[in-house]
């Protein structure tokens, strides 16, 4: 390349779950300058083809002075916080060879431990978005056999834990979105989409501003979203349970029937469902078939008997069975049954906006104009033509945030939310609540077909088993989520899904029952730094220093890889190369009306000794002898597509290793033929000129309801006698092995989950800690960043620069009379204390947060990333504790920490 | 005639300062100076609060008190209302700096690079004439040339559009012609309520914000005065 040269070269970015993002790169000879749109993307892109911040962050990330740019090696064997790790350079061959040899060792030796855990585990970062970047790893990860892809970094506390499982099982919506473009009003309750959403989340809903869509934001602090909604509802955190139950209570109580959609509810969930004397559905004896009350005939009949004129709500009596956990016969003969409805009517009725006020610190008159609202404008009966197909339009919406979603209260939440959008037949139609993507069920590309006839009328579902003959305790993993979590499943993506904190917890001490929890042999982590980003970050890096073999892939050094044997550069995002479906539906805001693929190639030169994963991923294999089960899954799809379809194949030779390139090539050739049924075969240079390639999506597929119809089948609410039938199977086959330690979660698995005391939950947690509630009288909480959420980007100069601009990343949100009070000034330096840690910060000063809050933006307090441990800032993640008593039965817990604030000075001199 | 003027929709803006860091890219700023950028700016007190997110920058005015006080005639206002600044007449003396009402200019004395040295995109862009004399937002004024002369016209084309709009992931920054009735700005100017920053002056900015949402006592000045002070503070 000459120094002259000026070109533009297509590429995308993924650092975030709200991608991917469609860019060009500006190269001058040979040095990526600039980063801009890809223009030819708008037409087809649902965010007219914009780039995200943190994209412009990717140059400096290629140039940065501190990348770890040849392979290094630990020197001291001591691993600890304040021990110097004495990394050295070594060259590849002698880093391969002292990995290949502690895997083949492992090989040797047995794949699992004497606790029947793999020796081998693997730590990637937050939702997916690794796989975008470690090109063929995953197939290297397929042809070794069980891996532990457990330990967490953010998992379950950082993401959207109960909505990933709730939403997936209700409605296959791993994430769930309001249908942005057609909604009119969005009861948004702390999803903060303008800093998580990405460019498609930011430009559907800043469209949808403009054409008038009510956003009410209830949130503690006044976020980028509550800033941009038409109103702000500052409830006191963890009480969302309790505001939505208030919805649902006017909903059902003080509005007319004939305001719901009650053909939405009698034939497309489980509403008219009796319900026996024992909580289970009464049952027809022969087919055991649910029995709804037909009004026509006067009397009970199966759920799926044609012409039948369903009763919604009553008592009735029916002759029947009544079949509880564990497959036994609870009743038998005339009994009397409750319709769901009737059952969840009554169930709501405690729920008042008064008392709601109480709990929530919400005004109950306007929680009762809020429910009204949500009513006026869910527009029941009327209808909208899409794709040529008419269905249901109900423009009403309701989205969850992080912390409202994860940890106790998620499952009322998700459930609350759901049923709004139920209630009103606003569930998967257009204008409502819809999700997104599957992961849990599959295929993983496509929602619909994941959609398969289950039992009693519903969506069959992957439950890990809770039935006597095939239960274990012995897990396959450490975080034990397919013996504790049935709703995780056991597909690729379930390992991550379960209660990730407990492979770090159980290290000290396992729990009664399960199989002693071990360090890995042999830890790969990769674009995820768990010492920092999880919570009890200190507890989770005095266990990692105990694994005995770290690697690392390294861009510069940090907390977690300061604790690794080796450190391996990969070639960053704008030097290696891979490709990657888009469009469809999927994660956040992803709604396109095309689907396709994108390719990464490098748009510079590899900077220093820096390597291409693809090429790490195929040393591996051959050094491990893996070299024809890595090509096989290559072939199989595992890297992106598969390589052979109907009548054609690129398949390559499994007897033998591949080039990068050799391996791209026939991945895009493959995807070419998928575009075109297998007309056209573009290789890889194609793709490289083309950086993107289409066809049309219909958006007739963003709706789940045309398919339930299709196969007559109806969504599994409101009422849960499958969690409650599986919740009392679980708490059985754990107390048949004396496991009691699980007892407070099992609670959860209710038919209709009951308000309980959720911000109690941290009152106890703070007793326990030798606290008291009175003392530590703040909420601390966190919140996404525009500029730094996901990006593994807090070492660019230029991103913290823009993202300064906004308030709360130069410290810690405090209320502007609460600071007052307490005599802080904006710039004072606090201290955020639990009984036994605190972190300090600055003070910024707003009036946009409830007094009793405090917000700690993004995940800080580095000690090793260069640049950012001179920041300062403080992070709730040092405060946070990992325990049992905060983990909810989906193994998740939520980003809240009761502290105390107190002046210590003035304004701290910024350490760089 | 033309008019280069910018509209920014503050209905649409969320802060997320991706048009800050496309200008950083387009114009190879330093580090600390930001030709674009967003305000956060907060109004009321709790619970009564409304927060608003600002893009500012140089208003390329139509009177600009920048080229008044200039000793050397380096600022200069362009037909087409582009306020430009000749870096080979600038002398540093900073007179523009202290008389903008926007706090649009900034003045680099020596070179300063995001990590101390000079990184392989920064030697490649660093321009020595920056040094020492003002700068500010031009509109990306090479792209509005190069584009015209194409037959492009700035503001519709991506090639002949200022950076940080072409950036704009909500749709919030608009550019285009006010002197063309049938242009972008215009039709929004034109259907929407909007407000320049200390129009009191007579300066005549050529940056319009578009904003409908319930007023602050005192209507649009008292509105703007908040995004003047917030500028302050900033």
């Amino acid at each position: 390349m000459t120094t002259s040269t000026v070109k533009r070269i297509p590429t995308y970015c993924y650092q975030c779950v709200a991608g991917p993002d469609l860019l060009t790169v500006k190269v001058e000879g040979g040095v990526a300058t600039e980063v801009e749109p890809n223009f030819c993307a708008a037409e087809i892109h649902p965010g007219g083809g914009k780039v995200c911040v943190k994209a412009y962050g990717l140059v400096q990330k290629t140039y940065h002075p501190n990348r770890v740019l040849t392979p290094m090696r630990r020197t001291n064997p001591r691993k600890g916080r304040d021990e110097d790790p004495g990394f050295v350079p070594i060259s590849w061959e002698e880093a391969f060879t002292l990995i290949a040899a502690k895997l083949n060792a492992i090989r040797a030796e047995g794949l699992l431990d004497e606790s029947g855990y793999p020796r081998v585990a693997a730590t990637f970062g937050g939702g997916g978005t690794p796989q975008s970047y470690m090109g063929t790893f995953p197939a290297f990860l397929a042809a070794w056999g069980p891996m532990d892809m457990g330990f967490g970094s953010g998992q379950g506390v950082k993401c959207y834990h109960s909505e990933h499982l709730y939403g997936e099982f209700w409605h296959r919506a791993f994430i769930v979105a309001p249908d942005t473009p057609r909604t009119d009003y969005l009861i948004s309750c702390g999803a903060n989409v303008e800093a998580s959403g990405g460019v498609v989340g930011v430009w559907r809903h800043a469209n949808a501003r403009v054409r008038g869509m009510k956003r009410v934001q209830v949130e503690p602090h006044l976020s980028i979203t509550g800033a941009c909604s038409a109103e702000w509802v500052p409830i006191k955190p963890k009480t969302d349970a309790a505001f939505l139950f208030a919805l649902m209570h006017v909903l059902v109580h003080e509005a007319r029937r004939e305001r719901l959609d009650l053909p939405f509810l009698a034939k497309r969930t489980a509403s008219p469902y009796l319900v026996g004397p024992n909580g289970y559905y009464l049952r027809d004896r022969a087919t055991r078939k649910p029995l709804v009350w037909d009004g026509a005939r006067g009397e009970a009949v199966p759920f799926d008997t044609p012409g039948m004129d369903e009763a919604l709500e009553g008592r009735f009596e029916a002759d029947a069975i009544e079949i509880g956990p564990d497959d036994a016969v609870l009743a038998e003969g005339r009994l009397p049954g409750t319709t769901a409805f009737t059952l969840t009517v009554d169930h709501l009725k405690p729920y008042s906006p008064e008392w709601a006020e109480n709990v929530c610190e919400v005004p109950a008159a306007r929680i009762r104009r809020i429910a009204n609202e949500y009513l006026d404008h869910a527009r029941i009966g009327e209808t909208i033509e899409i794709d040529g197909v008419t269905l249901p339009y109900r423009p009403v919406a309701v989205s969850l945030g992080k912390t409202v979603n994860n940890g106790w209260g998620g499952y009322e939440c998700c459930w609350a939310r759901t049923m709004l959008a139920a209630l009103v037949g606003a569930l998967e139609v257009p204008g409502g609540t819809i999700g997104t993507t599957v992961r849990i069920n599959r295929p993983q590309n496509d929602r619909l077909k994941s959609v398969k006839a289950g039992p009693d009328g519903f969506m069959a579902y992957p439950m890990n088993p809770t039935d006597k003959e095939r239960w274990s305790p012995k897990p396959n993993i450490r975080n034990a989520y397919k013996t504790m979590i049935p709703l995780a499943a056991d597909g690729p993506w379930s390992q991550a899904l379960g209660p990730t904190h407990f492979s770090w917890m159980f290290l000290d001490e396992t729990p009664k029952g399960l199989p002693r929890v071990t360090p890995p042999d042999v830890w790969f982590v990769y674009r995820t730094n768990p010492a920092i980003s999880f919570w009890d970050t200190a507890s989770v890096q005095q266990k990692m220093a105990r694994f005995p073999f770290v690697v690392a892939f390294a861009f510069t050094r940090d907390e977690t890889n300061h604790f690794a044997d080796v450190l391996l550069p990969d070639a960053v995002d704008l030097e290696s190369l891979q490709l990657i479906r888009i469009g469809g539906t999927k994660f956040v805001e992803q709604f396109w009306n095309h689907q396709g693929f994108a390719l990464r190639q490098p748009v510079v030169t590899t900077q220093g000794e820096a390597r291409d994963f693809t090429d790490v991923a195929s040393e591996l294999a051959e050094r491990c002898g893996l070299t024809r089960d890595y090509v096989a899954a290559i072939n199989r799809g595992v890297a992106c597509v598969p390589l052979k379809g109907p009548g054609w194949s690129v398949e390559l030779d499994t007897s033998r290793t591949h080039s990068r390139d050799a391996i791209w090539d026939a991945v895009c050739r493959a995807a070419s033929a998928e575009l075109t049924d297998g007309k056209e075969l573009h290789g890889l240079d194609w793709w490289k000129a083309q950086g993107l390639r289409t066809t049309p999506f219909s958006q007739l597929d963003w709706y789940l309801l045309p398919t339930l119809v299709e196969q007559e089948l109806r969504f599994e609410l409101p009422y849960q006698e499958r969690l409650m039938r599986v919740g009392a199977e679980l708490g059985a086959r754990l107390h048949e092995h004396d496991m009691r330690w699980w007892d407070k979660q099992l609670e959860e698995y209710r038919a209709l989950p009951a308000w309980k005391d959720f911000p109690g939950v941290w009152d106890d947690a703070l007793r326990e800690q030798g606290g008291e509630p009175a003392d530590f009288p703040f909420w601390m909480l966190t919140a996404r960043s525009m500029q730094y959420a996901w990006g593994g980007n807090v070492g660019m100069q230029m991103i913290r620069e823009v993202a300064q601009n906004i308030a709360g990343h130069r410290g810690v949100i405090v209320n502007g009379a609460t600071a007052r009070r307490l005599g802080i000034a904006d710039g004072d330096e606090i201290e955020l204390a639990t009984p036994h840690r605190s972190t300090r910060g600055s003070a910024v000063i707003r009036e946009g947060i409830r007094p009793d809050t405090l917000l700690a933006i993004g995940q800080f307090d580095h000690w090793a990333t260069p640049y950012a441990k001179d920041f300062g800032l403080a992070s709730l993640n040092t405060l946070a504790t990992m325990s049992l008593g905060l983990t909810d039965a989906t193994g998740s817990g939520a980003d809240v920490v009761r502290v105390s604030l107190r002046r210590i000075g003035g304004p701290r001199k910024e350490r760089r | 005639m033309t008019r280069w003027a910018m509209v920014a929709d503050l209905r649409r803006c969320v802060g997320c300062q991706t048009c800050t860091a496309s200008c950083k890219h387009a114009n190879a700023t330093p580090p600390g100076v930001q030709w674009r950028r967003v305000l956060d700016i907060e109004v009321g007190e709790y619970p009564d609060v409304k927060r608003a997110f600002v893009p500012v920058g140089c208003q390329h005015c139509e009177d600009p008190p920048c080229m008044h006080v200039c000793p050397t005639t380096a600022t200069r206002k362009r037909p087409d209302g582009i306020v430009t600044i000749d870096y080979d007449l600038c002398i540093g003396c900073a007179y523009c700096a202290v008389a903008c009402p926007y706090q649009a200019r900034y003045k680099t004395q020596r070179a300063t690079f995001a990590y101390g040295k000079p990184a392989a995109h920064e030697s490649k862009r660093h321009d020595p004439d920056r040094l020492a004399v003002a700068t500010k937002c031009t509109f990306c004024v090479d792209r509005i040339d190069a584009g015209l002369a194409t037959g492009k016209t700035p503001g519709v084309d991506p090639e002949a559009t200022p950076a940080c709009v072409n950036a704009c992931i909500a749709q919030a920054l608009t550019f285009g012609d006010l002197d063309n009735p049938d242009s972008n700005v215009s039709k929004l100017l034109a259907s929407n309520q909007h407000f320049r920053m200390h129009e009191e002056l007579g300066t005549g900015p050529g940056f319009h914000y578009l904003w409908d949402q319930a007023l602050p006592t005192g209507g649009i000045p008292a509105l703007a005065r908040l995004v003047e002070e917030a500028m302050d503070l900033a």
